[in-house]
């Protein structure tokens, strides 16, 4: 299943959630074996104004993926203003009328009857093929939940886009990606999806090879309530430590903070890392 | 990844009216883990011959070893100190002994010989020996080491301009290596004595 001979995730990459939005933060190498291709590359991509993912692993996976993502949630996007009204097909796990037809329930993110794992001719097992008829149907034909609701993509849809296409092709796939960003449901999220594809939410997540060296910084250092400022040099002290130590990760930092008022790009030079110790 | 390349390092020596200099970064690693940043690749044989040796740290430290018995043997025999030729070779044949199960390292020479004009040669693990008059380069960024040097270098530098022009060239391709980097240690030998000078350079 994994790929053999194939580099890992060559990167140091982290987000962090405050109070009102995110900071995302990666460092700039891209290496082909040990020579580096480019020292000031751009990890943290724009999905949308105020959603933005770190990649790390293969580049041409990740990019791949982030172009196809950003691409769906373009599409929910700019099909506003239908003449029609989309239909409201509400879940079954959950009753929310929530579902949407691509992607499963938006509340409660059951999948309807995709989530039956077992052939059994039972009554529910046939209510749920015709459900899993009409899910097709309305993958099609249905209007995008979302864009009823009048606002952007939440960051949560983008994260499940990012998982359903890591998850369904992990096997030819090598991308780890954070997506992380803000919006008006729930405020800043931070969201992981590692190597095989599986989705998961936390308060700060770290990834790429050069993570490995700053687990016990970040959770040392990881305190609940961090004010913009604070998750600012978090993440910037975090991404120095792991960048001194992996030979994969270096070049300048990049930071990235979403807040309601949208995106604000900082970039720290080499001469400006926070420096640790170091025998002189 | 290569056995060469397994703790990565890189050295440079440089020729310029008589006086040579050799420089080297400072980083140990375990592929792509760093686990040191003052290690030490280039070593003193004589008050005017240098060498660097590159690849494999435990083999690096074996040949520094093993090189310094030979030498002291020699010393003790001849009664004179090794010419930078003749230490060459002594080099180039201890080398191709190992012919199959080599040692994996490949050295930098850098000398005076005993008229005041340099002397710089390269080799390959098995001993093959390359003069130069102008560089020679070694380790896990060679490549890049060839651009920057052959950018830079002129004929007939002095000590100062050489030190400027070798630590330039290879902080400029340690920039394109992760494996290598973390400080430069630079040698400048000339007749009257040999200086070292440190350059800080990105520590990533």
């Amino acid at each position: 299943m994994w790929r053999v001979g194939a580099a890992l995730p060559q990167t140091s990459i982290m987000a962090v959630a405050f109070d009102g939005g995110v900071v995302l933060g990666a460092d700039s190498r891209t290496t082909t074996g040990t020579y580096i291709a480019n020292r000031v590359s751009d990890k943290i991509t724009p999905m949308t104004e105020s959603i933005f993912c770190c990649r790390s692993g293969s580049a041409a996976d990740t990019q791949a993926i982030s172009d196809y993502v950003r691409y769906v949630l373009d599409r929910r996007w700019t099909r506003l203003c239908a003449a029609v009204k989309p239909q409201s097909i509400s879940c079954l796990a959950c009753k929310n009328s929530s579902f949407d037809g691509g992607w499963g329930c938006l509340s409660c993110g059951g999948r309807g009857s995709l989530s039956l794992p077992f052939l059994r001719l039972t009554p529910l097992f046939l209510a749920s093929l015709l459900h899993a008829y009409v899910f097709f149907l309305c993958r099609y034909y249905l209007d995008m939940h979302v864009i009823e609701m009048g606002t952007p993509p939440l960051v949560k849809t983008a994260a499940r886009l990012f998982r359903e296409l890591c998850y369904s092709n992990k096997s030819q796939l090598m991308a780890g990606i954070i997506c992380a960003g803000w919006d008006s449901a729930k405020g800043g999220q931070v969201f992981c999806i590692p190597l095989g594809g599986a989705l998961v939410q936390q308060p700060f997540a770290i990834g790429g090879s050069g993570s490995t060296y700053i687990y016990g910084y970040c959770d040392a250092n990881y305190k609940e309530g961090m004010t913009k400022e604070e998750c600012q040099t978090f993440v910037k002290n975090a991404l120095a430590l792991a960048m001194a130590r992996d030979g994969s990760s270096g070049g300048v930092i990049r930071l990235v903070t979403v807040d309601k008022d949208g995106a604000d790009r900082e970039f720290f030079a080499g001469d400006k890392l926070p420096s640790f110790w170091e025998k002189s | 990844m290569s056995i060469l390349e397994y703790n990565g390092g890189c050295v440079v020596a440089m020729a310029g009216k008589n006086c040579v200099a050799i420089a080297s970064d400072k980083r140990l690693g375990v592929q792509l883990s760093t686990i040191a940043m003052d290690c030490n690749r280039v070593f003193r044989m004589t008050d005017s011959l240098y060498l660097g040796l590159t690849g494999l740290h435990s083999d690096v430290t074996t040949l520094h070893n093993l090189f310094n018995y030979k030498l002291n043997l020699y010393a003790m025999r001849e009664g004179r100190v090794i010419k930078p030729t003749t230490f060459a070779s002594l080099v180039s044949s201890t080398l191709y002994e190992k012919r199959f199960g080599p040692y994996f390292a490949e050295p930098v020479i850098a000398g005076l010989q005993p008229d005041g004009t340099p002397f710089l040669c390269a080799m390959d693990l098995l001993g093959a020996m390359a003069v130069a008059d102008d560089f020679v380069v070694s380790g896990t960024c060679a490549e890049s080491l060839f651009g920057t040097c052959e950018t830079f270098y002129r004929k007939d530098m002095n000590p100062d301009e050489l030190f400027e022009t070798l630590g330039q060239s290879l902080m400029a391709a340690l920039d394109r290596d992760c494996i290598s980097g973390w400080g430069v240690d630079v040698q400048i030998i000339t007749k009257e004595g040999v200086t070292t000078k440190s350059l800080k350079a990105r520590m990533d």
